[in-house]
């Protein structure tokens, strides 16, 4: 499972995220908070072993990530970058076929069984349809459940996702959100991404972990984390927070609160 | 209709192939039966069957048929390794002449000639019996791959490859290298700088046997390459971090794109000089005509390649025969029509 301790990560010079400890439970969905530039993209690419620690590290199944094999890691976990890059003029089972490229050596074909999991995925993400379009000409919406058919391809138990509903509009921010959360629930998929919408964190994460400038201000299960006080520190936004049908806690009435400013928090 | 767009790049691609593929045997019969000397059918069957004269038989054998296949294995060079180039960049207007490969192969030969000549000819400007002549493409491809991998290092952005900084990199490192080219060939040039301009024009004059048999080894390499290189290609056109958690070690397997698109350019400019345009135009062509699918891009690379090129030359040379316009100046002048009638077409 995947830990982190006492990471820092830096680009360059520039430092992003400093000392986070935190334990990622296996087959739950974590959500990643917290406002823009406050490292949550970085935290997750760290996850899939993209950057080198400046200090402390980053284990995956107990072993540091970067000293796992890339091609056996790739077998382990999935990532879907924010905006990942169509080939041009691909179609939908080409492109979910190159999520099975970590299971075959790199000079063999693909196989029967290959292109069965790549139809499975689709099915699964319910893509199965528009396997012979090409990628470009779908909406948002369908690509990224192209891209989440492609990740799943690859068979990891892990799949990590940077800010995957963030160009879709409600509807489609939704739908992608229904389908991570079956797939954990049906497949015990375990799910890690960062999300901007904190009711949408609420409602489908079971563990929440909360950045603000490179820090982690809070990790918990959505009704310990998500609380008036928190919100205000950390995206200064006055909240009242409540609990929803399903227990789980809902924000309305938002204000900026500008009146505190994030040098507050340290 | 699934079916149908389905269906629609395949069935392009074999008729492509085909017409392709017969436009090259026609092109390689004509290159063969045309020239200041025109021979009759009958006179070129003869050549073959062995029942001909000794003039005849020498010019196909020594001048046309030599000169016909080493701009069949140039179109090939110049074709894949601008294809490789524009996938390994991700830029569709990579290509080994604005890159600077073309160009780094170029200064060093130059070089090479000069030098070799200066050593060996002691004086005598028409006594070209340098054996720096022989060892040209292995000269150019020094070159080639010392400016590959600089404009590759310098078009990094933090460990990342940038195609616009490579880009700009690679016209900025091209236009030195071309006035470094042109500076040498003033300075120290001499009785030579005629036939040198020539060959900076890429052309095939004068291309011989001994040419061909020092490009075929880099033929083979090539293609063995980029058959190596398809299914990572495939995953590598895909965002940089992606391909690396797809298990993909890229860096490594981008060196060694860059080095199979370095060595066949490199190869073919110590041939027959930077031969422009071919490798911009023959990917697009292809990629246009066969869809997304690498391999019948690829298969449409190298045979739409050897056609434009032993084309323009055919052409090139009798158009104003007994004039030769280089095989480069009517590659760009036939090619880049077509180039704009696709892309009109397409949007």
């Amino acid at each position: 499972m995947i830990q982190t301790e006492n990471l820092s990560l830096a680009y360059g010079a520039t430092p992003v995220v400093n000392n986070v400890s935190l334990a990622i439970p296996e087959g739950a969905i974590t959500c990643l908070l917290g406002p823009n530039g406050s490292g949550k993209s970085t935290l997750l690419k760290s996850f899939a072993g993209l950057l080198p620690a400046r200090s402390g590290r980053v284990l995956l199944d107990g072993q540091p990530v970067n000293e796992w094999d890339r091609q056996r890691l790739a077998l382990r976990l999935a990532m879907l970058p924010q905006k990942p890059i169509v080939p041009d003029g691909i179609l939908v089972k080409d492109l979910v076929t190159l999520g099975r490229f970590p299971h075959r050596k790199w000079w063999q074909k693909n196989q029967a069984e290959d292109n069965r999991i790549a139809h499975d995925s689709m099915a699964m993400t319910g893509v199965a349809e528009l396997a012979d379009r090409p990628v470009e000409a779908l909406s948002g919406g369908q690509q990224q459940r192209v891209w989440i058919a492609m990740a799943l391809a690859q068979e990891t138990s892990i799949l990590l996702l940077d800010e995957p509903t963030t160009f879709l509009d409600w509807g489609y921010q939704l739908e992608v959100l229904e389908l991570l959360a079956k797939l954990n629930r049906e497949h015990g998929l375990t799910v890690v991404m960062s999300l901007h919408d904190l009711n949408q964190a609420a409602q489908f994460a079971d563990h929440i972990a909360i950045m603000a400038k490179g820090e982690l201000k809070a990790k918990g299960n959505p009704s310990d984390v998500i609380t008036e006080s928190l919100i205000q520190r950390v995206f200064r936004v006055e909240t009242k927070v409540t609990a929803a049908a399903d227990g789980r806690p809902f924000c309305s009435g938002y204000a900026a609160a500008l009146k505190a400013p994030e040098t507050a928090i340290t | 209709m699934a079916a149908e767009t389905a269906l629609q790049p395949s069935s392009r691609v074999v008729s492509g192939l085909i017409l392709g593929v017969v436009g090259l045997f026609l092109a390689v019969a004509t290159g063969i039966q045309t020239g200041a000397v025109d021979l009759s059918w009958q006179q070129v069957w003869a050549v073959f069957t062995g029942d001909s004269t000794e003039h005849v038989h020498r010019v196909v054998f020594d001048i046309r048929l030599p000169r016909t296949l080493v701009g069949l294995l140039i179109g090939v060079h110049f074709a894949l390794s601008g294809w490789l180039l524009q996938l390994l960049s991700r830029n569709p207007l990579a290509e080994p002449g604005i890159l600077g490969i073309s160009a780094g192969a170029s200064l060093v030969a130059v070089i090479a000639f000069i030098v070799g000549d200066w050593v060996f000819s002691s004086g005598n400007p028409y006594n070209n019996a340098s054996p720096a002549l022989d060892y040209l493409s292995l000269f150019a491809m020094t070159g080639g791959l010392v400016a590959a991998v600089a404009v590759y290092f310098l078009g990094l952005s933090s460990g990342r490859l940038s195609p616009l900084k490579m880009t700009l990199t690679g016209a900025v490192i091209a236009g030195m290298l071309h006035a470094l080219t042109t500076g040498t060939l003033a300075f120290w040039g001499h009785a030579h700088t005629e036939l040198v301009a020539q060959w900076l024009a890429g052309s095939l004059y004068g291309a011989k046997w001994n040419h061909l048999s020092s490009l075929l080894p880099w033929t083979i390499i090539g293609l063995a390459g980029v058959g190596l290189l398809l299914r990572p290609l495939k995953v590598m056109q895909l965002d940089d971090e992606h391909v690396q958690t797809l298990g993909l070690p890229l860096n490594r397997w981008r060196a060694f794109a860059l080095l199979i698109a370095t060595l066949m350019a490199a190869s073919a400019v110590g041939v027959a000089g930077p031969v422009g345009f071919i490798g911009l135009l023959i990917p697009h062509i292809s990629r246009k005509l066969a869809g997304p699918g690498l391999s019948a891009q690829l298969l449409l690379c190298v045979v739409l390649g050897a056609l434009l090129t032993v084309g323009a030359d055919v052409v090139g040379r009798t158009l104003f025969s007994p004039y030769e316009v280089p095989v480069g100046v009517v590659s760009a002048i036939l090619g880049v029509p077509f180039f704009l009638y696709l892309l009109s077409r397409q949007s």
